[in-house]
């Protein structure tokens, strides 16, 4: 009999080849729908689940997924074919190839190169194509898949808010990542999402294949107690569909955990996947600057690249919300990129220009240049330089709120 | 790119946006060969679709006793072989003869009762 979860488990051979040659871990997530035998009242499942992750429901769709994440893959083979090419320019100008540039100075110096802008245009392409199989398969099912969440948005375990009149900040409103509607503008921003990272880390050797939530399971590992032990609430700020929530909950199952975001859709596919998998977390449609918990509610709050995609003074709301709602001995590790300043080569600071202007990442560039650091000194916090990252090659950010 | 709009009467919870500007992005110099670009990378995602689905029959083909080895060794007749090599060449020549097209007018050159 054809085992079809070993011939197209969600972790596909590319997938697969990236774990093992970068050290990508493998999957270490407690929860898999098998082991509940869960099957809520709604729910659509049309090809069955590997551990925790319910399969692309389309082969075709699936395949094409599989395609684009190869891509992502070869993609890479451009850095060093574009590098050589940037010496040569460099060379003829009498620059220094390896000095440090603004990114209009890097992009100034490749913009005619048609071989290096060949390394930004199949990239941004083939993020298109991704965002375009996933929404139009969605989109032509979307009775049921709606019908689905229907079933799932007041049935538990866990809750779920949503706010349809909640005010939400023009910075979010952008299509972030060219993912048609951004976070908030499409009903199915969670499935797109889902399999959009799965897709986009799987193509990055050094955060690999992410379908059991081998990402946010390896960074809550990784994440310290407070210095009395005691963890009773958590928050996942900025949550989107709910990885880190569900992760969080299972490193400290007699925590409240809540998750939020301003995006709607995104919370709903969370809960509901939550609810699928029988993890009791609570999500809400919350904005970060303004959570409406009370004063040092949470013993621990966290986020996951959140910050980026928040302009500079926005930033400093939500760092001064966060210590507002943590309490005295709890802290705030927000995991997202490290301050590298404005300046870098040529070949690096055209990737971040294009990620920044084509793939719709609007405030990247401001948030490198933050100085993160001090801004959390700023709102209160200490910062404990003695933790360990929680995600190696991201910024290492531990800010506790001493009494 | 175009993107699809979701057309319902059921609560989706979406929120207005603002639309990314993505869709006028020239990197090649031309937006021909942008357009070229996306869809190579598209073709190759169909492309790998069929291929990956084959995959699927195969192994379904295999538990009728069907083996990969069976098709590997597989002999087409005469008659299967000419029709196939016909196939083939039609798969070919719709594909790569746009590469031989050597265009030298410019979109703006005027119509003359010359031309040819």
């Amino acid at each position: 009999m054809l085992d079809r979860r070993t011939l197209f488990g969600a972790t596909t051979a590319v997938g697969s080849f990236v774990g093992a040659a970068f050290g990508g871990r493998k999957a270490s997530a407690k929860t898999t729908f098998t082991d509940k035998n869960l099957s809520p009242a709604g729910d659509v499942n049309k090809r069955g689940t590997v551990g925790r992750f319910e399969r692309i429901p389309d082969l075709d769709v699936e395949s094409k997924w599989d395609f684009v994440t190869g891509f992502r893959v070869f993609q890479q083979k451009f850095t060093p074919v574009a590098m050589k090419r940037i010496d040569a320019i460099m060379e003829s100008k009498g620059l220094d190839p390896k000095g440090q540039y603004t990114m209009a100075e890097a992009v100034d110096l490749v913009k005619d190169d048609l071989l290096v802008q060949t390394s930004g245009r199949t990239w941004i392409s083939n993020q298109q194509i991704t965002w375009k199989i996933i929404q139009d398969y969605y989109h032509e099912h979307a009775d049921e898949y709606l019908a689905e969440m229907e079933a799932a948005d007041n049935d538990g375990p866990g809750t779920l808010e949503l706010n349809p009149d909640l005010d939400i900040p023009d910075y979010i409103r952008r299509e972030i990542h060219i993912m048609p509607g951004g976070y908030i503008g499409d009903a199915f921003a969670g499935h797109m999402y889902h399999h959009g990272t799965n897709s986009f880390t799987a193509g990055i050797s050094f955060l690999g294949p992410n379908d059991q939530d081998q990402l946010q399971t390896r960074m809550v590992d990784r994440l310290p107690l407070p210095r009395d032990g005691k963890v009773k609430r958590i928050l996942d700020l900025g949550c989107a569909f709910g990885r880190l929530t569900v992760a969080l909950k299972e490193r400290f199952p007699d925590a409240e955990v809540w998750g939020i975001d301003v995006g709607g859709p995104l919370v709903r596919y969370g809960h509901m996947r939550a609810r699928d998998l029988g993890i009791d977390v609570n999500f809400a449609q919350r904005n970060a600057e303004d959570t409406g918990f009370p004063d040092g509610f949470f013993d621990i709050v966290t986020s996951h690249i959140i910050h980026h995609e928040i302009p500079s003074e926005q930033n400093k709301k939500v760092l001064a919300e966060a210590y507002r709602i943590t309490r005295d001995g709890g802290y705030y590790y927000p995991v997202d990129f490290a301050n590298r300043g404005d300046k870098g080569p040529v070949y690096s600071q055209y990737r971040r220009w294009w990620d920044h202007r084509w793939n719709e990442e609007p405030w990247s560039p401001e948030f490198v240049a933050f100085d993160m650091e001090s801004a959390m000194e700023d709102a209160g916090f200490t910062l404990n330089h003695d933790t360990p990252a929680v995600l190696p090659g991201f910024g290492k950010r531990h800010g506790e709120k001493l009494a | 790119m175009a993107t699809s709009k979701l057309k319902t009467d059921r609560p989706t919870y979406a929120s207005d946006f603002i639309p990314s500007d993505v869709e006028r992005a020239v990197f090649l110099g031309n937006p021909v060969l942008d357009n070229m670009m996306t869809s190579l990378i598209a073709l190759g995602a169909e492309v790998w679709s069929n291929r990956r689905r084959m995959k699927v029959v195969e192994a379904l083909l295999a538990d009728k006793g069907v083996t990969t080895e069976m098709i590997e060794q597989y002999m087409p007749t005469a008659e299967q072989e000419a029709e196939w090599q016909k196939d083939r060449d039609r798969f070919i020549d719709l594909t790569y003869s746009p590469l031989l097209r050597e265009g030298d007018l410019p979109v703006s050159a005027a119509f003359t009762r010359d031309n040819k």
